[in-house]
């Protein structure tokens, strides 16, 4: 909701889908290397990392390619804390992404979901 | 904790210095000491061939065995760190009820907040080829079991805390459910929330990359991480 949220402030439209599929492009700039960066820091690939940092280091700078890891490493604590907790959606996200949870499979991760595929 | 040639604001470098700080001291229900253990649990279930397999295998209750290194946390605590540390998109309330049949609902929300305290501190650390830091030192001192009495049940798996519904501009609550999460246990939202704070805005975001980077990011490690929230 917050990327479609920041896409209308910038009067641009970002591809939702692009979150949860590889195969499509979110009109992000350098989101190759936000890809790059976010899914090795999030699957810990250490070995990888220092060449991906490099190429993402040469296309848009040392601040951008820190500040990607300083978010990225933050949201791979909280949405711990969302999955631990069990905690809802917030009312009006809930009510206003409902399409937008089904197009881009978001949906199948609700906590209903788990409890009845893993038990 | 981090070295000066890099571009860390000093607010975040101040922050984690802070939690790292407050991890090696007595927490409202744990020791210094277990709060350590803790952080060195949580570093241990990324390298658990047993989390390794759970992690493959179709339902994460399908398998039994044995984590990684012996701890002097008890075994239901050591499982839950490896969980949340390893496969976190397939919590579930079923789950979370046999733990806190063993462990109080306050216990569970410290654990929480100094478990995925330490995954953003040694994930910052790890991406920025650092390598994880060194484990604080334990302060003298003892849990004042002091928790949050008007904490409510609204929806998430605990009691979270109470607040009245009032909008912000980002079209999110003022303080919006994730925000609420620990609140059973106010010291744990501290610790948390200093750790997370300095790293991300939901709006007029503070870092060089625009908004829209940042909340593409954060979606795609929500993702990942086959997060709902």
């Amino acid at each position: 909701m917050l990327l479609r949220a920041s896409g209308q402030q910038e009067n641009k439209e970002y591809e939702l889908n692009s979150v949860t599929s590889e195969d499509q492009s979110s009109g992000v700039a350098n989101e190759e290397h936000l890809r790059a960066l976010t899914e090795a820091a999030i699957s810990g690939d250490w070995l990888a990392l220092p060449k991906i940092r490099d190429r993402a280091e040469l296309a848009m700078g040392l601040q951008n390619t820190v500040d990607v890891l300083v978010v990225a490493a933050a949201f791979n604590g909280i949405t711990r804390v969302a999955d631990a907790t069990g905690i809802p959606l917030d009312q009006n996200t809930a009510d206003v992404t409902t399409e937008m949870r089904e197009a881009t499979g978001i949906q199948r991760f609700n906590y209903a979901e788990k409890t009845q595929r893993y038990g | 904790m981090y070295p000066a040639h890099l571009p860390l604001a000093q607010h975040l470098r101040d922050s984690h210095l802070q939690s790292w700080t407050q991890i090696g001291s007595p927490g409202d229900f744990f020791s210094a000491r277990d709060r350590i253990e803790m952080v060195r649990v949580a570093r241990d279930a990324t390298l658990c061939e047993f989390c390794e397999d759970r992690k493959a295998a179709l339902s994460p209750n399908a398998l039994a065995g044995e984590h990684l290194s012996g701890s002097s946390l008890p075994n239901v605590i050591v499982d839950m760190i490896h969980r949340i540390r390893t496969d976190p998109g397939r919590l579930t309330k079923s789950w979370f009820d046999r733990i806190t049949r063993e462990i109080s609902q306050q216990e569970y929300v410290e654990i929480v907040s100094v478990v995925n305290s330490s995954v953003i501190i040694d994930t910052l650390h790890n991406s920025l080829g650092l390598g994880v830091p060194t484990l604080p030192t334990a302060k003298p001192g003892r849990p004042q079991k002091s928790y949050n009495t008007g904490a409510v049940d609204d929806g998430a798996w605990l009691p979270i805390l109470a607040t009245e519904v009032a909008m912000a501009d980002t079209g999110l609550p003022r303080v919006p459910n994730i925000a609420r999460s620990l609140g059973l246990v106010p010291s744990a939202v501290d610790l948390f929330f200093t750790t997370f704070r300095p790293h991300y805005a939901l709006k007029d975001i503070h870092l060089s990359i625009s908004q829209a980077q940042a909340e593409f990011v954060a979606s795609r490690v929500s993702a990942l991480n086959e997060c709902f929230y």
